[in-house]
């Protein structure tokens, strides 16, 4: 007996466990990481798709320095995401805290809570638009009707459009977080809500010294969720005002889109790309380091 | 090992299409790909396919679809994949530049010098001297007036004498006069596009120019347009947004008496109007107001605009390929084709000789000032050639949702639209 059989053995464990994990390794290599492997390159040229990029150094970074439209995206970003994460993480603790109880019907509204999360975007769009239409739109119907006199116009005036954008957007997400809430507060002893309460404790104290701390690393999961995905916020944007009325709601990812797919300027977009992962990792980084400090 | 490593290599690249097929030189019968979009609701690229295989027979073509809203995004990434197919359209200027300047384009100069010369579009594919597209068709954009609405608010049909100033007039009286009549149709609808007020703004004013940055040329047009959303006889641009209003049903379900659009609507409106999807109603077609009196009425040529919708030939195929790639684009500019196309409602590049077959389809206008309006006009560019177009346009798209939506006053909008110009694009 050599070593050979075991050598041999060891071998085909390896080669078993690459064969599972290899199908999604190749649609992440050929679909992810080397397009975006690439793109580190990419945001220090100029190409537009037909024929090589040519090399032009930091060119692309001192444009976007004095690129007026970049800095009013990044702006419009900020605010989207200044509003956006902390009012999701609010309605959906809210939500779930309701929720979270023994009710008669209680699957059926958190479905209906989930409800917007798994509906088509599109589809979203189209009926906020609506909604939110100055002239006949229902929300206005009722603004007037308890007597503002002047409502605002919502996605077709600058001032009002990114707050009706966020609106919607915290819509859409509150049923996704309250459902990774939920699954926190399962986790929660409950002895700890019983000492609490023979010690005397009132609901918000019970809240603030059981259920927050006990919280704690599902709410850190989410932030870091609803940060990334308020930075990269595109989708409903692009179908609700596209970018308008003017620029008061483009942000960052629609802007890469328009420099790159509507105006083929693929180096540039991928330089500002670059730019919103930088922010994103900049941002996720300090979290992280926050949420050690507070935990020790 | 080292097979399952080749067969591993061998799928990454077929995957990621490496491949290094060509086409063989063959004799005998030859098969082109064209592309399309909405196949089902688009005839026209049957029409020719189907048209140039009844003179050619030893040449076929077949289709290959897009989708309409992403087709540049689409072709683009087929061309630099080597995936296109052999013949494609150029749906519009806009990314006209992109293909040309990026060595995407057969010269068809040779095709461009024997087409006759009532061809329209033809220019707009000409650089260095050289062509490369071919228009096809080669609309231009008019204006649609309801008679029926007309007659019954008792308002003067269009003549063809209108400038800007009287279009709103009229515009107005027909809403005033259809609602004491109790009907709700505005006087006229103005797409959501920053076309119906650009595109007219660049064609009509002598010396306009997008790559000059100064776009104080559009305030006229503004200011209609506003003065029509204030006036109420036509649809603000924010209702018409988040309503998600369709032009087709503003016109053809009657909601307004006027509207400014290309001619490829006649052929919507045709089969809209026969299928029922559309009120049945007797309309016709005028010239575009125009900015001043001098090119109005029926003795001169009214200015508008439009871009040709041309076909180009792929470089990657081969020669032979490309010999009957060139047969097809001569006979798609040419007067079987025009034919053709308007036996469909499709307004073809060689527009001179067709009014008589557009106009006796069932349901089209029979009016001399239809048939004027169809035949005449001096149509400029809607995207100028340039590497510059596709982002001013997309500058002077905010311009156009910001002073539509009352956000910024026009004059400022416009000077906020020249800075940009200047810094973002002008500058690189």
């Amino acid at each position: 007996m050599t070593t050979m059989p075991v050598r041999r053995r060891r071998w085909r464990n390896t080669a078993i466990g690459l064969s599972f994990l290899l199908p999604n390794f190749i649609g992440f290599l050929i679909l992810t990481l080397i397009p975006v492997g690439l793109l580190f390159y990419y945001a220090f040229t100029e190409w537009n798709v037909f024929g090589g990029a040519t090399w032009t150094g930091l060119d692309n970074f001192r444009q976007m320095a004095r690129d007026t439209t970049f800095w009013t995206a990044l702006r419009n970003t900020l605010y989207y995401a200044a509003f956006h994460i902390p009012l999701t993480l609010a309605v959906s603790l809210g939500l779930a805290l309701l929720l979270n109880r023994k009710l008669r019907g209680v699957a059926f509204f958190r479905a209906v809570a989930f409800f917007p999360y798994i509906t088509s975007i599109v589809a979203i769009a189209q009926i906020w638009n609506m909604l939110f239409s100055p002239g006949f739109g229902p929300v206005n119907e009722l603004l007037r009707w308890v007597g503002v006199d002047n409502p605002p116009g919502w996605t077709t005036s600058a001032d009002w459009s990114m707050p009706a954008v966020i609106v919607v957007g915290v819509w859409r997400d509150m049923g996704y977080y309250m459902l990774l809430f939920l699954a926190g507060l399962q986790t929660i002893p409950g002895q700890l809500y019983e000492a609490a309460r023979v010690d005397g404790a009132s609901a918000w104290q019970r809240f603030r010294a059981v259920t927050l701390p006990g919280l704690r690393p599902t709410t850190f999961f989410i932030t870091v969720l609803l940060t990334i995905g308020s930075f990269k916020v595109f989708d409903l944007i692009l179908v609700m005002t596209n970018g308008g009325p003017g620029q008061s709601t483009l942000v960052l990812a629609q802007y890469i889109f328009r420099k790159g797919f509507e105006e083929n300027q693929f180096g540039y977009a991928s330089a500002v790309s670059i730019v919103l992962f930088a922010i994103c990792l900049l941002v996720t980084v300090v979290q992280f380091v926050v949420n050690k400090r507070r935990s020790s | 090992m080292k097979r399952s490593l080749a067969a591993v290599t061998a799928l990454l690249l077929g995957i990621t299409g490496c491949s290094s097929g060509g086409d063989a030189e063959e004799s005998g019968p030859v098969t082109l790909t064209l592309a399309g979009w909405s196949l089902a609701t688009t005839p026209e690229f049957k029409t020719l396919a189907d048209g140039f295989k009844s003179s050619h027979p030893d040449i076929t073509v077949e289709l290959k679809e897009y989708d309409a809203a992403n087709y540049d995004t689409q072709m683009i990434a087929d061309l630099a994949a080597g995936k296109a197919p052999d013949v494609y359209v150029q749906k519009n200027l806009k990314n006209f530049f992109t293909y040309q300047d990026g060595k995407q384009l057969v010269d068809v100069s040779d095709v461009a010098g024997k087409l006759g010369p009532k061809v329209g579009g033809l220019s707009a594919y000409q650089v260095d001297g050289k062509t490369w597209a071919i228009p096809y068709r080669a609309d231009s954009w008019v204006l649609y007036y309801n008679k029926a609405l007309f007659d019954k608010a008792g308002v003067k049909h269009p003549d063809g004498s209108w400038t800007w100033a009287e279009y709103a007039t009229a515009a107005k009286e027909l809403t005033t006069k259809l609602k004491a009549s109790g009907d709700k149709a505005l006087g006229t609808y103005q797409h959501t596009w920053q076309s119906t007020a650009q595109g007219f703004a660049l064609a009509q004013t002598a010396g306009a120019s997008l790559e000059t940055g100064d776009y104080a040329f559009l305030k006229p047009y503004y200011e209609t347009a506003l003065d029509l959303q204030t006036a109420g006889a036509q649809v603000s641009l924010g209702d018409a947004t988040t309503n998600s209003l369709t032009y087709q049903a503003q016109f053809g379900k009657q909601s307004a008496a006027m509207m400014v659009m290309g001619t490829w609507y006649i052929a919507t409106l045709l089969n809209q109007q026969a299928k029922g999807d559309a009120d049945t109603f007797e309309w016709g077609i005028a010239p575009a107001p125009q900015l001043t009196k001098a090119t109005t009425g029926t003795s001169a040529t009214p200015v508008t605009f439009a871009d040709p919708t041309g076909l180009g030939i792929n470089p990657k195929i081969s020669e032979k390929k490309i010999a009957a790639a060139k047969e097809f684009l001569a006979y798609a500019a040419g007067a079987d084709a025009a034919k053709a196309l308007a036996g469909i409602g499709v307004t073809p590049a060689d527009s001179s000789s067709v009014a008589d077959t557009i106009f006796s389809l069932k349901g089209a206008p029979g009016d001399e000032l239809s048939k004027f309006t169809f035949t005449t006009h001096d149509t400029k560019p809607e995207n100028p050639v340039s590497k510059y177009t596709a982002p001013l346009q997309n500058i002077l798209k905010d311009l156009h949702t910001e002073v539509l939506s009352g956000t910024t006053p026009i004059d400022a909008a416009i000077t906020k639209a020249q800075d940009r110009a200047k810094n973002e694009v002008l500058s690189k």
